[in-house]
């Protein structure tokens, strides 16, 4: 009986020696589903989708180089939700697209007046440091909301996620262009 | 015949024979609306088998129909896919941007989940996100 349990613990540990843990890179571009919690593919579609809308908006496709600044799209979902990471790519997008300008946002203000006062500050040439008064301001502000809904019952969980985006004009508070941008997921067990 | 009768005759073929051609008015290079370049397309079977392709895990999806025209100095896409099949089909889809020399115009993009009923039509539209885009591809796979 004890050769028995000795075999049968040295096979177990050898088993359990061999289940290598194994690294691979993947396609960060695929279609990912592992879970229906928001995820890499929801936000790449969200991105896109709003991008290419917002080409579309007469305020964009007619101006020249029109300048934008990024507010805030608010997490209505009961996840957490790095929404910034939505409107980063957005930006990326239409930046690298060469149709819009974006002027500093709120978020990055703080850095951007510590530069200027920085470079007032004496230690710089004043041929080669910038002024302070010579910020450009955004003609428009874009913002939004992403919300979901979440329905489960025994074997099945359903989510729907709605983002919705709007630029305003900035100069007399008209809204220039609204788009939304659906997602449905569905996990069934079995 | 009096002279009388055969020159609105004339006019008929000729009218006739200009509307007969698929590609009508377009521009040399397009083919209902969509950049061809030298390539031979004659109907919407080879401009569809010129500008979609299948990646990965094939798919029983097909593309039908595509339609392009110009938003600005933009290229906006209208592409049909068929499911003729009896149960829902899952596929992945995303478009290539080509510029003029042949060299990609943009970035390759997200794959872009779609579910398709049985016996269904689903139209997928895009626009070019740069104007640089000249030419483009629509890829397939499937997700089943």
């Amino acid at each position: 009986m004890k050769a028995r349990i000795c075999v049968a613990l040295a096979a177990a540990a050898l088993l359990g020696g061999c289940a290598k843990e194994q690294t691979r890179y993947g396609d960060a571009r695929a279609v990912e589903t592992l879970t229906n919690q928001f995820g890499s593919t929801d936000l790449q579609m969200m991105a896109e989708s709003m991008a290419r809308s917002m080409l579309q908006a007469p305020v964009i496709a007619s101006a020249n180089l029109p300048i934008v600044t990024v507010q805030e799209v608010r997490n209505k979902t009961s996840e957490y939700i790095d929404t910034r990471a939505i409107t980063d790519s957005i930006r990326a997008e239409l930046q690298k697209g060469g149709r819009v300008r974006f002027a500093v946002d709120q978020a990055g203000m703080n850095p951007q007046v510590e530069e200027l006062k920085r470079q007032q500050s004496g230690l710089y040439s004043k041929e080669s440091a910038a002024e302070m008064g010579q910020m450009v301001g955004a003609q428009y502000r874009l913002e939004g909301n992403i919300v979901s809904i979440v329905k489960q019952v025994k074997d099945a969980k359903d989510v729907y996620y709605k983002l919705n985006l709007q630029l305003w004009n900035v100069r007399n508070g008209l809204l220039e262009w609204s788009d939304e941008k659906e997602i449905r997921k569905t996990t069934t067990k079995g | 015949m009096t002279r009388a009768l055969l020159i609105p005759a004339i006019l008929c073929a000729a009218l006739a024979a200009g509307c007969a051609t698929k590609k009508g008015f377009e521009q040399p290079g397009f083919a209902f609306g969509c950049p061809i370049g030298e390539a031979k397309v004659g109907s919407m079977d080879d401009l569809v088998k010129a500008k979609v392709l299948s990646e990965g895990r094939r798919t029983t999806i097909q593309a039908t129909e595509m339609r392009c025209s110009k938003s600005g100095d933009l290229l906006k896409i209208d592409a049909n896919l068929n499911n003729d099949s009896k149960t829902i089909k899952r596929i992945a889809y995303k478009f290539r941007w080509i510029d003029r020399e042949g060299m990609r115009a943009w970035e390759e993009e997200p794959w872009k989940p779609a579910m398709l009923y049985e016996n269904s039509n689903l139209v997928i539209n895009t626009i070019s996100p740069t104007n640089k885009a000249a030419d483009f591809r629509l890829i397939l796979r499937s997700e089943e």
